[in-house]
């Protein structure tokens, strides 16, 4: 009998499990697939992260370091090897875990976790045969799967979802994004800096629309620059694929139809919480009507002894977010009582420039009615974003009109999903924008960004611009 | 300009005071009306609230036991500049520098007002208000006490204050204690003069509480939680009074949390006992233990104190309560205890027997024809008991509800003299802590008291056959002077009876 099983080994899961095994708790961790560290390790976060940074490097090669004063000729893309490379880093990441698993005496279950009841999981391996084990307390940490629209064909060739874009076999000549959210804005810009024409469409009428407006419209004109087309406040209305062309129909918001014609299809509309073979009802623990696990605000399902975290969980799809909440019922397991800040979370993209954000946003507070003061800072004004040749984007800091207390942080520019961390733990503290206009931020350095945004919101007393 | 602040007169009889604990620090800004210290008299503890706003200066350490009207702390008034001055210099007089408020001319002599019937003369406590202040109409400018009480002298005008008698003067009633030259407006100098001796201070100036203050940090916020302390009962030592971990670390529950530097000290003089070790330890006695050892002392000497003893079959009671539990809880929102049945038994018995609900008086006996029955409540500071006023009239539920309450204020201090003073009968409730039998003493100036002891179960002889029944004793001590044996017996045997049958209760027989 274990004190806690926990089903699903990504980064909620098995960061809840590691946590458990710190608090002396005897845990069993069931995994479907051959890897450890769910979608984030495998298909996900890091490899995607991994060819991101290729192909910005290629990117630069080919476009700025002329001026660098660099000279290359015959530059090529290995597409193959920049894949076998990304594949390389996913196994180092989940052989990681592999080990994190062993130095925590945590006993690893390969194969589908379903219940039976309410303290027993049936483990099925996929060569049909399975096994039961029995747990006190057990988390459901089985995450999300991308989701798509009722009349696509995902052929998982040429109609694909993230998990295919991560392993391309050629470069597309036209990549048609559906959804301009984080996820089809990454891939996207993979192949854009690789040389392919991408065009995005979105139903909203901004990119990355739950972000704070700004970012999107400064974002759209940065992506712009390399390659990108889009295709805002259009309706997808059918994806029909003829050999190796691919037809997006979609009405835009005059109600005419626009025909847009690729090699490729990403569909990128956001994921699923994902709770398939995981028979819930035989533990009868409730789902919400959006295919959710029910849980309280302390993560526990309508069964005591059941918890729930991370993607399958109601809350923002971030791979923090869920290793928070790990940790968070681990300790809650054995009486403690953790805090999570759910406004807190920042949220990050890892385009070029990458946009990252925490706290409320401008409309949010408007919204609310709170009078909130902004300060901005351009990377353009940096002397650091200059000598790298980085200055498109900035950082935006939102402030209580009264107290000075920062509200929202929401930046776009060079290293900002790194910068973010700063907003964060000020934000925590309940810092004014001049408590960090008054802290020395090292020069030259693009966090001086933060600072100067800072001064701005205090009273627009920003020093550099 | 700074605030002097001294023991305030709690109650008639009270004397002096030990100062049990201060809350805030030397030098800690602290709010209007923000408690400083807590305040132990003989017969309770109370807090001691800030006067004004500003920085604390204090007088008096923890464990002081100080008269009533001696200094307790001065709070240097915030926006002053003079709070920032270095030397710690406070007394100012601001009618002296320049003031745009005019001075009419006329002077407002005060006298000593009649204040009571058989009053003649009283005495001068203290100055509230120092010799050249600015004063306010009413504001309270000195405490007299007479031989009755202590009460509290507003200023007449509005103006600059003169002193005429000093603080342990003896005054006849219509003698002269002060002049107060009368002044249209008020002196806006301090003000002015503030801005200017502020600024080069300003650094070194406590900052003022802000939004911020008393955010805990996200692991001390954890802390906190599983402390079960809420914040606000934190003081934050980091940056704009921020609860930093370690302040969270050193909070303590209970009585009001505090930093740990302030109970550090206590901790220091007290070091857990090592094995073999034969290390002794003195402590002051607080005033209320003084009190309480005094007075049981008296009571033994001046009573003629014995005890009877009866034991009470709880089975009926017990059965009604675990029947009526649910429902009663439902209905009135409190758990139906034994107090209830204690409470109403012993009153029934008390107007049957009106000896036992009586006190002597020099040579006359005060009978009382209503019951207020006091309850004896462990609480932290030790033993408090507070009174259930005409318990003959309440309903169970009006018992319960009066236990809860007062048990609650005395679990957190919070109990006031008036509810503690007046009892006319008393009950302890020793099986609490599961005693079995013991004679308690009364609670004086009363002349019995009730003790409660544990349940066990017990074989029984009922009808020829033995039975087990859980059973408890009851002890009755008594003064003997005013109540006959027969008087207590028939008065046990008649709570007895009420509560092996507690439907008697209801018709009274």
């Amino acid at each position: 009998m274990y004190d806690v099983i926990v089903i699903g080994s990504g980064p909620g899961g098995y960061v809840a499990a590691i946590r458990c095994a710190q608090l002396g708790m005897k845990t069993a961790i069931v995994e479907k697939y051959p890897t450890l560290g769910g979608t984030c390790l495998n298909v996900g976060c890091i490899p995607s992260k991994a060819l991101l940074d290729s192909s910005e490097h290629y990117h630069n090669a080919e476009h700025t370091f002329k001026t660098h004063g660099i000279n290359l000729s015959n530059l090529k893309v290995d597409l193959k090897q920049m894949i076998t490379r990304k594949n390389d880093v996913v196994k180092q990441n989940t052989d990681g875990i592999d080990y994190l698993m062993k130095k925590n005496k945590i006993d690893v279950h390969q194969g589908v976790g379903s219940f039976v009841d309410k303290t027993t999981v049936k483990v099925t391996k996929e060569d049909g045969s399975s096994s039961d084990i029995q747990g006190k307390n057990i988390i459901i940490a089985t995450g999300s799967k991308p989701s798509s629209l009722p009349f696509i064909q995902l052929d998982k060739d040429r109609v694909i979802t993230s998990t295919e874009a991560l392993n391309l076999k050629e470069i597309p000549k036209h990549l048609v994004v559906i959804g301009g959210g984080v996820i089809g804005l990454e891939l996207g810009s993979v192949y854009a800096r690789l040389g392919a024409k991408v065009s995005v469409i979105e139903f909203m009428d901004s990119l990355i629309p739950t972000m704070d407006k700004t970012m999107g419209k400064e974002l759209q004109k940065s992506l712009k620059k390399i390659g990108f087309e889009f295709f805002l406040k259009h309706k997808v209305t059918s994806v029909e694929k003829k050999g190796k062309e691919v037809t997006v129909k979609a009405d835009n918001a005059k109600g005419e139809t626009v025909e847009i014609k690729g090699d490729y299809v990403l569909v990128s509309i956001g994921r699923r919480p994902y709770t398939d073979g995981l028979n819930a009802e035989a533990a009868g623990v409730k789902l919400t009507d959006r295919g959710q696990i029910k849980v309280n605000d302390h993560l526990q399902t309508n069964v005591p002894n059941i918890y729930a975290i991370g993607d399958v969980v109601k809350g923002a799809m971030l791979a923090h977010k869920a290793e928070e909440e790990g940790v968070f019922v681990a300790e809650a397991l054995v009486g403690q009582k953790p805090h999570i800040n759910y406004n807190l979370i920042p949220g990050v993209v890892y385009t070029w420039p990458e946009v990252a954000a925490v706290g409320y946003t401008e409309e949010q507070l408007k919204e609310k009615g709170i009078k909130y003061k902004a300060g901005k800072f351009p990377f353009m004004a940096s002397g650091r974003a200059r000598a790298s040749m980085d200055t498109d984007g900035l950082v935006k800091v939102l402030a209580d009109a009264e107290t000075d207390e920062i509200l929202g942080v929401h930046m776009i520019g060079p290293r900002t999903a790194d910068m973010i961390a700063e907003a964060v733990v000020a934000m925590e503290y309940r810092a004014s924008a001049e408590d960090i206009a008054r802290m020395s931020h090292a020069h030259p350095t693009y966090t001086e960004a933060f600072k100067e945004a800072c001064l701005a919101a205090t009273d627009n007393r920003a020093l550099h611009i | 300009m700074s605030k002097v602040i001294k023991v305030p007169a709690v109650g008639e009889s009270i004397t002096e005071v030990t100062i049990g604990q201060w809350f805030k620090k030397d030098g800690d800004t602290v709010q209007m009306d923000e408690v400083l210290c807590e305040l132990e008299s003989d017969k309770a503890t109370f807090e001691l609230p800030a006067e004004a706003a500003g920085v604390l200066r204090i007088k008096a350490e923890e464990g002081d036991t100080i008269e009533i009207g001696a200094v307790i702390c001065e709070i240097e008034e915030a926006g002053s500049g003079v709070a920032a001055a270095p030397s710690g210099e406070s007394s100012s007089k601001p009618a002296e520098k320049e003031t745009s408020a005019k001075t009419t001319g006329e002077i407002k002599d005060m006298v000593v007002p009649t204040v009571g019937e058989s009053i003649t003369e009283v005495t001068l406590a203290n100055w509230i208000k120092a010799d050249g202040d600015f004063v306010k109409l009413d504001e309270i400018i000195a405490e007299v006490d007479s031989d009755k009480a202590t009460f509290e002298l507003p200023a007449e005008a509005t103006g600059i204050l003169r002193h005429v008698a000093q603080e342990g003067d003896t005054l006849e009633i219509g003698g002269m204690i002060c002049k107060i030259e009368v002044m249209d407006g008020e002196p806006v100098a301090e003000a002015s003069s503030a801005a200017a001796s502020s600024a080069p201070a300003s650094s070194s100036a406590p900052s003022k509480d802000s939004y911020a203050t008393g955010h805990a940090s996200p692991a001390a916020a954890k802390i906190l939680s599983e402390k079960g302390i809420d914040s606000s009962e934190v003081k934050g030592t980091g940056k704009d009074g921020r609860i930093t971990k370690e302040d969270a670390q050193a909070a303590q529950k209970a009585a009001p949390a505090t930093a740990k530097a302030e109970s550090k000290p206590a901790q220091e003089s007290a070091p857990a006992p090592v094995a073999g070790s034969r290390n002794e330890r003195r402590e002051k006695m607080s005033s209320l233990r003084k009190t309480v050892s005094r007075r049981l002392v008296a009571v033994k000497n001046e009573t003629a104190m014995l005890t009877t003893f009866n034991e009470v079959n709880m089975k009926p009671i017990m059965d009604l309560r675990s029947k009526f539990k649910e429902q009663f809880k439902e209905k009135h929102g409190v758990g139906l205890g034994f107090m209830s049945f204690f409470t109403k038994a012993v009153c029934v018995a008390l107007q049957e027997w009106p000896a036992v609900n009586a006190k002597i008086d020099g040579n006359e006996i005060v009978y009382n024809d209503f019951c207020d029955i006091s309850i004896a409540v462990s609480a932290p500071k030790g033993l408090v008991v507070p009174v259930i006023r005409n318990a003959e009239a309440l309903s169970f539920d009006g018992v319960e509800k009066e236990v809860v309450r007062l048990a609650t204020k005395a679990r957190d201090n919070k109990l006031s003299i008036e509810e503690m003073t007046g009892g006319t009968f008393t009950i302890t409730n020793g099986g609490v802590f599961g005693s079995m039998m013991s004679t308690p003493i009364i609670n004086a100036p009363q002349s019995a008291i009730l003790g409660m002891h544990n349940i066990v179960q017990r074989p029984m002889a009922v009808n020829g056959e033995v039975k087990i029944l859980p059973m408890m004793y009851v002890a009755l001590s008594y003064d003997h002077r005013i109540i006959d044996g027969r008087e207590s017996v028939s008065f046990l045997v008649r709570v007895k009876e009420l509560l092996e049958d507690p439907t008697r209760l209801l018709f009274g027989v």
